[in-house]
């Protein structure tokens, strides 16, 4: 079979028209939702192994179970002053605790008060008072909650 | 016209970045040669619709097997265009025209009637859609060499790899698409003539 052959006229002619149908296919692009529908496919194909993010689930896990066991436990005490002086064990006697641990922790605005007052008031707060010691007096240091609760108490001479 | 050969290590180490898994790679392999594979595929659709799936269709499966691609046996987008080019015709298998050489011989088909849609107007150009029509209407095995060799940049060793025929009858035929397509379009030269005298 013979090759065809144009003749230069026709070869130009011909080239006129494919350049003209290139120059029209230039104008004519993808639609851009193409573009979003693939890297969509992408994603679920080839999830991205990220290294540099590896600890972000771990990290994650242990920051919840700290706000938890942080929200469990209640707020640290406020007030490591008066924690310490309810139990303080230094030269006086030590402060003897009415309300529990926690609560005096939490107490805002506590003040400590020296005062006397009948022995007989001691057994009120659950302390041992010798009958026949009843109706003297007794010298202590209270402390008060702001709303003039006593919170602990200790026995001066 | 078939561009110069460019230093294949970039695009090479953007494919293996998205063989990882890197997102930024794999959209700027599509935006190097997005337009060149939809026009590809306008080409052979018909529709800007069909275009645009055998488009999609092309880079879903360089994501899904960009392990068939050869580096060895040519470029990323002469592989594309390749995708695109099987993906367009089975898409139209059951409008083909049988591409035997030899069941085809020298027949050529009287109209310039698309096989997908014989209305739509693809291009806007009155003369590039004579044109798109007229290749439209030569015979497959015509059409493939001039699309890719013409109007995608493929070079003869890419088309002939695509084709699966080798590069003598790549010119072979080509010089043929060039010579029917040039037949078919005299009628226009005339009434174009004509029309301007």
């Amino acid at each position: 079979m013979s090759e065809p052959v144009l003749e230069p006229g026709q070869e130009t002619l011909l080239d006129l028209r494919l350049d003209a149908l290139r120059a029209e296919l230039a104008t004519h692009s993808p639609p851009d939702a193409l573009e979003a529908a693939l890297v969509g496919t992408f994603r679920k194909v080839r999830p991205v192994d990220r290294p540099g993010l590896w600890w972000m689930p771990p990290l994650a896990l242990a920051a919840t179970i700290a706000l938890v066991a942080w929200m469990i436990r209640g707020p640290v005490p406020a007030n490591q002053d008066l924690l310490s002086l309810a139990s303080s064990a230094d030269s006086d006697p030590p402060f003897l605790a009415l309300q529990p641990l926690d609560r005096i922790a939490q107490a805002r605005g506590a003040t400590v008060r020296t005062s006397e007052f009948p022995r007989a008031l001691l057994a009120d707060w659950g302390l041992p008072v010798a009958p026949e010691r009843a109706g003297e007096s007794v010298r202590a240091q209270t402390l008060y909650s702001a709303d003039g609760v006593p919170l602990a108490v200790r026995l001066l001479n | 016209m078939p561009m110069p050969p460019e230093d294949p290590q970039p695009e090479l180490a953007l494919l293996a970045r998205m063989k990882a898994g890197d997102e930024a790679a794999f959209v700027q392999i599509y935006r190097k040669h997005r337009e060149r594979v939809y026009r590809l595929a306008l080409l052979y659709c018909g529709s800007a619709a069909g275009a645009a799936d055998v488009a999609q269709e092309t880079f879903m499966h360089l994501i899904t097997h960009p392990g068939q691609f050869d580096p060895a046996r040519g470029a990323l987008g002469a592989w594309l265009c390749g995708v695109a080019r099987n993906l367009a015709r089975k898409d139209s298998s059951g409008r083909e025209d049988p591409t035997d050489p030899a069941q085809l011989a020298d027949d050529m088909s009287p109209t310039f009637a698309d096989h997908d849609s014989p209305l739509e107007r693809v291009l806007r150009g009155e003369a590039a859609e004579q044109v798109r029509r007229a290749i439209a209407a030569l015979a497959p095995h015509y059409r493939d060499v001039l699309i890719l060799c013409e109007l995608s940049e493929l070079s003869y060793a890419e088309a002939a790899l695509v084709c699966g025929i080798d590069i003598g009858t790549v010119r072979s035929r080509l010089s043929r698409a060039r010579a029917r397509l040039a037949q078919s379009l005299a009628p226009f030269e005339h009434h174009a003539r004509e029309v301007t005298s």
